[in-house]
Order: C-alpha cells, then sequence, then structure tokens
C-alpha cells in the first residue's frame, strides 16, 4: 500500500489498474479525459497489460465497450459529458445486453451556452437506462469505487453496467492524499472475471442481445432489468461490507454526516458535498442541529436509507446541482416520491445550485439553513430556490453590458454606440 | 489552513508549483490540496492553481477567494483585467511576485499594502536551465515562504518533475534552481488572518427576455482590446541587413502579427505578437533575433 497525492482522473486510472481490466476502448478526444490518457501511457510503458483501443466516437467506444464485455473479458472506459451524451443511444443498448462493464462519466455541466465546470445533468440523463449509478465525493472514493463497481456488476445477481461519476475539476483536477492497495490485497476482493452467462468460446454457439417483437417480452425483459438493479442494494450492501473488512474504508449506499440527531438535513452528492459538511459544522457552531446525506449510490435508489435517514428531521433540503428545465430539481422529485406516503416526514425545500460548477458560499448555506428553520416555523416550504448571489448578479450585469445588453448605451472599440433597445428594433 | 494561490501564464508552471508546493506539505504529515484552473487550456492565457495545507482534514474544494499568500509568476498578470491576482488577499498577507522590479517599486506601482518579496526568477531559470520554465523555481520559493523544510521540497521536486523530465541532467538542473530560490529568500511567518469577508446575501433572480438572457453577443470588435503583446518574454528583431524578404517569417506566424513595410521588409505588430519565436525558427537566414524583454504595461 502507498499513499500519494492523485487526482480524481489518476485515481480513477489506478482503479482501473489494480482491477487488470482486458480491454479498454476509447474516443481519444475532448471531452475524453487524462484517466484514457495514464491508461495508455501505463499501456504503452508495458506497466499493465490490457487491450487499448481509441475508436471514432463516444456511441462507438461503448457499442465496443459493450461488445467486448459480452465477449466475456473485463472492460473499462470513460468519457465527460457532452461525450455521454453522444454515446448515449449505446447506454440504453449496452445495459439491455446484460454486460458488466464499468465506465467512469467526469461531469461537466452541458451546453447551451457551453462552459468547462461540474453539474449533474449529464450523468442524471442517463438515470433510466438502466446502469447502475456510484457518485463519488473523494478522490479515494472514486479509485475504490472502481473496484466495487466491477464486483457489483459482475456478480451473477446484477450483471448490469455501473457509471461512477465524479466531478470535472473539483475532482478530477484536485489531487489529495489517496491510498493505493496492493495488488495482492486487490485480488482477494476482485478475483478474475469468470462469466457463465454471456461469453465468447469455440463450439459453443449464442445469440445475444436479439430483438423482441411485442410488447409482452419487451417488458419481461425491462421489468427483470429493474428487479436486477432494485436487487443490486443487497449485494452492494454485502460487497461494501467486504470491502471495508479489507480495506479498512466502507461506503454505504449513503452517507451520513452529523446526522444522527440532526433536524435540519442538507441532501447532496458529489464533491460539493465537502462543502456542505463544512457548512454543517459551522450551523452546529451556531447551535443547529444540522446534518447532511449525501447519496452515492443513485442509481439504485436507495430508498430505505433514505427514508430512515431523514424521517425524524424537521426540514430537509435537497441541493440539486442540475436543473430539469420546466420542473426544477430531480432529486427533489426523487426524494419527495420517496418521503410522499411516509406518515412521519420532513418538511422538503429545494434548492438549486452550483449550475456550472458555481460555488456554493457560506451566505448560500446560511440561506439554506434560514429557510429551513422559517419552513418549520411557517409549515410551508417553497419550491425551489435558485441560489444565486448579490455579487454574482453584479458580475452578470456587467457582463451583459459587455454583451451591448445594457440599458444605457455603450460603445464599442471603434466608438459606435449601440443600446439594447436597437437590437430588439432589428 | 493555509490557503495559497498560483498565478502564471499558461506553460510558465504554475500548475507544477502548487503540486510541488502540495507534495512538499504532503510529506511533511500535513493534509494537502491541490487545484489548477486553466479554461480553455491556452498557452500564455492566465492561468491560477491552488493549494490548500491543514493540519485538518480539508473540507473545501475549488478556487480560493480568500488566500494567505499568492505567488505571482508574471509581473504582467498584476494589470490583467482576468487574472486579477491580489484580489481577495487577506490582511498580513504575503505576494510574491516574479519580477526584476522592487518590492517598493512594486508597492507603489500596483498599490499594494501587504509584504511584497520579488525576485527575477525568469532570469535565473534563463540562466540555471536556459528555458523560461519557472514550476520549481516558484515551487521553492512558496515552499520557503510557507516554512516547509528543504528535504520536503527535494523529495517533492524529485517525486513531480521525474514524472513529466526524462532528461536526468535537466531535472537536475530544476533541483538546483529550486534550492536556489528556497535560499533566495529569507524565512517568513505567514499571519494567518480572518478573511476581509465582504457580505453577499441570496438574491431572488428575476426573469428576463431571451433578448437578454440567451448566451448571444451584440457587440462587435473587443478582441483589438486585448493587447496579447504582454504574454512575452523574448521579443522578436529583425536585422534587415541579413532578411532577403523571403516571407517566411509573414506565413509562418500563427497570429498574423507579421506585417511587410512599403521597403518590402517583415516587421511585427508589438501589441499583439505573443513571443512565440517560431518567426526566429523558421527564418532560413537567421535575421530574426529574440531579445529577452522585462516590462509590464
Amino acid at each position: 500500500m502507498i499513499k500519494e497525492m492523485l487526482t480524481g482522473n489518476a485515481a480513477a486510472a489506478w482503479g482501473v489498474r489494480l482491477a487488470e481490466v482486458d480491454y479498454v476502448p476509447a474516443y481519444p478526444i475532448t471531452p475524453q479525459t487524462e484517466i484514457i490518457e495514464m491508461l495508455a501511457r501505463w499501456i504503452s510503458n508495458g506497466d499493465v497489460d490490457t487491450k487499448f483501443v481509441t475508436l471514432d466516437s463516444e456511441h462507438s467506444m461503448i457499442t465496443a465497450a459493450g461488445a467486448a464485455s459480452a465477449t466475456g473479458v473485463r472492460v473499462f472506459t470513460a468519457t465527460s459529458s457532452q461525450g455521454l451524451l453522444y454515446g448515449f443511444e449505446m447506454l440504453y443498448t449496452v445495459a439491455g445486453w446484460r454486460v458488466p462493464l464499468v465506465m467512469v462519466n467526469v461531469s461537466r455541466a452541458l451546453s447551451s451556452p457551453i462552459t468547462l465546470e461540474p453539474d449533474h445533468n449529464d450523468i442524471l440523463a442517463a438515470r433510466d437506462a438502466g446502469f447502475l449509478q456510484i457518485h463519488c465525493e473523494t478522490c479515494q472514493e472514486v479509485l475504490d469505487s472502481v473496484l466495487i463497481a466491477y464486483r457489483l456488476a459482475e456478480d451473477e445477481r446484477v450483471l448490469l453496467p455501473v457509471l461512477i461519476n465524479m466531478d470535472g475539476f473539483h475532482l478530477s483536477f484536485t489531487r489529495e492524499p489517496v491510498e493505493v492497495p496492493d495488488r495482492e490485497q486487490v485480488v482477494r476482493f476482485l478475483p478474475p472475471y469468470r462469466p457463465k452467462h454471456a461469453f465468447f468460446k469455440a463450439s459453443q454457439p449464442m445469440a445475444q442481445g436479439t430483438a423482441v417483437i411485442g410488447g409482452s417480452g419487451y417488458s419481461y425483459f425491462k421489468y427483470q432489468m429493474h428487479f436486477a438493479s432494485m436487487g443490486a442494494l443487497d449485494v452492494y450492501r454485502e460487497v461494501s461490507e467486504e470491502f471495508g473488512r479489507l480495506f479498512g474504508r466502507s461506503y454505504n449506499t449513503t452517507e451520513g454526516y452529523m446526522i444522527d440527531d440532526a433536524e435540519y438535513i442538507l441532501i447532496m452528492t458529489n464533491s460539493f458535498s465537502t462543502l456542505g459538511k463544512a457548512a454543517v459544522k459551522r450551523a452546529r457552531e451556531k447551535g443547529v442541529k444540522a446534518g447532511l446525506l449525501r447519496l452515492r449510490l443513485l442509481r439504485p435508489f436507495p430508498e430505505l436509507g433514505i427514508k430512515e435517514a431523514i424521517r425524524k428531521a424537521k426540514a430537509v433540503a435537497i441541493v440539486d446541482q442540475n436543473i430539469s428545465v420546466g420542473k426544477g430539481g430531480i432529486l427533489y422529485s426523487e426524494i419527495s416520491s420517496v418521503m410522499y406516503n411516509e406518515k412521519e416526514r420532513p418538511l422538503l425545500l429545494s434548492f438549486i445550485g452550483g449550475l456550472g460548477g458555481k460555488t456554493i458560499s457560506s451566505e448560500e448555506f446560511e440561506f439554506i439553513f434560514d429557510r429551513m428553520i422559517e419552513a418549520v416555523d411557517t409549515g410551508v416550504g417553497k419550491v425551489p430556490y435558485l441560489l444565486y448571489t448579490e455579487m454574482e448578479w453584479k458580475e452578470m450585469e456587467k457582463l451583459k453590458n459587455v454583451a451591448g445588453k445594457g440599458n444605457k448605451n455603450y460603445s464599442n472599440c471603434r466608438g459606435e454606440t449601440h443600446n439594447i433597445t436597437e437590437h430588439g428594433k432589428e | 489552513m493555509l490557503r495559497l494561490r498560483f498565478h502564471g501564464r499558461g506553460g510558465q508552471g504554475a500548475k507544477i508549483a502548487s503540486r510541488i508546493l502540495g507534495t512538499a506539505a504532503f510529506f511533511e504529515g500535513y493534509y494537502a490540496q491541490d487545484f489548477p484552473l486553466y479554461g480553455a487550456e491556452r498557452r500564455g492565457a492566465p492561468i491560477s492553481a491552488f493549494t490548500r495545507i491543514s493540519k485538518e482534514p480539508i473540507l473545501e474544494r475549488g478556487i480560493i477567494a480568500e488566500p494567505d499568500s499568492v505567488f505571482v509568476l508574471d509581473e504582467t498578470l498584476l494589470d490583467d483585467p482576468h487574472a486579477h491576482p491580489l484580489s481577495g488577499l487577506k490582511e498580513h498577507g504575503i505576494v510574491f511576485v516574479n519580477t526584476a522590479r522592487s518590492a517598493v517599486e512594486l508597492k507603489d506601482t500596483y498599490k499594494i499594502s501587504v509584504q511584497v518579496i520579488t525576485l527575477d526568477i525568469t532570469k535565473i531559470s534563463l540562466k540555471m536551465l536556459g528555458k523560461p520554465i519557472l514550476s520549481a523555481l516558484a515551487g521553492g520559493i512558496a515552499a520557503r515562504i510557507v516554512n516547509l523544510g528543504e528535504d520536503s521540497l527535494k523529495k517533492s521536486i524529485e517525486k513531480e518533475l521525474s514524472e513529466i523530465i526524462t532528461e536526468k541532467e535537466f531535472l537536475l538542473k530544476n533541483k538546483e534552481a529550486s534550492q536556489y530560490c528556497f535560499h533566495a529568500i529569507k524565512p517568513i511567518e505567514i499571519k494567518i488572518a480572518k478573511g476581509i469577508h465582504k457580505a453577499n446575501p441570496v438574491i431572488t433572480v428575476p426573469f428576463e427576455t431571451a433578448l437578454i438572457s440567451s448566451p448571444t453577443i451584440y457587440t462587435t470588435g473587443n478582441t483589438p482590446l486585448r493587447k496579447t503583446g504582454n504574454w512575452r518574454v523574448f521579443k522578436p528583431v529583425w536585422n534587415y541587413d541579413i532578411c532577403t524578404k523571403c516571407m517566411v517569417c509573414v506565413v509562418r506566424c500563427p497570429d498574423a502579427c507579421i506585417s511587410v513595410n512599403e521597403d518590402g521588409y517583415p516587421y511585427t505588430d508589438y501589441d499583439n505578437c505573443k513571443g512565440c519565436m517560431i518567426c526566429v525558427e523558421e527564418c532560413p537566414v537567421k535575421a530574426i533575433e529574440g531579445m529577452r524583454e522585462a516590462h509590464a504595461w
């Protein structure tokens, strides 16, 4: 075991190296990540014995990953943001093949407007495809999740692909100390993949991914995927307990932070949960019984864990780092559906923040706690609140002026004057 | 927790400097975190990098808005509206600037009230490495300013640079340059002060029509306002006695900065020439020379 400073990207690559993956198909151009760069370097140096192939798009890449996985080898691939959406059609397709590949998505906000930093509309777009989803807060968790993901995906009771999510920049480029386990230790946890249901072997023909005509066949296969995904919650518990015994680090489907006696709970996912934890600490110092629940598994959705964690709270604020345009926060809707039929349930408030990697400031967290306390007093919570500060608005006003959208006349570098009304008339 | 921020231009080594500092702190048993931000990854454009060093687990991520110390690898960034390297700097904070000018002169020019330390590390790196690459040197300075030991610095340089520098001799030169810079700075103690936090309330975002709220820019032509000539370390200078007017430099300039004068000789637009030195490389008769430039405007 060594401990060193690794980025989230490097941690993912180390996970793949330790999992002794057989095949890595990759789209090599933007928005591909350093994960693939590192793997390619190790493969070319001979440090890793893996077949590496570059493909012409994420669509082809996911197809290749699914097809290879169907031959019975251990497969890894990675993408980010627009790339995930470019391969979108194949997510549903390969999940239906019931193949246990693992893919990392480095979350970044989607175009338009085009931008760089993270939010979760990319990964949540893939929510219904049949992939299990593990969302990570730290670089260590990224490495560990790759190992856990293979155990989970390859389990005969599951056999569904897994997407591991980490935030672009805030994890992917951020270095923090990470323990890299020994290969011998990893083998005890993750033995080589010996497929029983889908493989390629001479004189043992089979047809995989066949078509069905008629809804009854289709419904049967889809329901079975749903059962497998829901059942993965129990398998996950087994796998993560064993991981904890071997490596001394355990990850539940959800993580509670100062939550046992908490009256006001934040629900968050991914790397911004770190900021939420700091906010909970500050709130506790002020005497607010605050806590945080981080959702680690989003598919299957850890309903029981969520119910138990928040049932007794007075108010719960779901901080969605995503926006379903025309509805609001995606996780708010999901958690509401979990709690609606409960007799004992807290007030649920919805906050949208951190879109495009916008930071969530201490004031914004204070605002969230204030709204929760206020909602408990009045008995109603407003939905949703958009987190945006005065300073950010002023900055935006300045940019709008530069873009020619101010109310006053402005002049460009050639001294020509314009104003917004003129453009309106045009 | 110590919060440190590096400002440089893409390619100068600010990111690696922040890593050298992070790893050195990690070797001394601290919790450390480092993180670069370089937008659309354009060489020469302003970038920043961040290092957090703490005795407790770090419950922060992303940019550092209120640093205890900033390290400015390029003086021209002090005036850059996109970089604003001094923003949010705490009271008692320390500013390091890579410049040929004195601290007093700098404080006066840029109206800096906190402690300023200067050293011309570009000059040192040109002398010791033969290239204006500042990562190891800035790492050495940062390690000294935050009071890390020389051994941790050495180990860190070895760890961070051996992965990116394959040439043994060049790695050694980097180590020497780093140690030279480490010792060129007197030990200082950073006093960790509370941030000067301005109230920043949450507001209700109003609706605006797509005329305003779509990502469309109505104004035209603001690129000329951005003088990229500020990025140069070397400037190309033509010797018309040798020049054969072959026009190779005109064709090769990636920024179309080189034009032809009335007599048919090429000249460059120094307001926008970034000093890439491609013209110097390409000139078949070596009529163009790269001259060291130390300025800010």
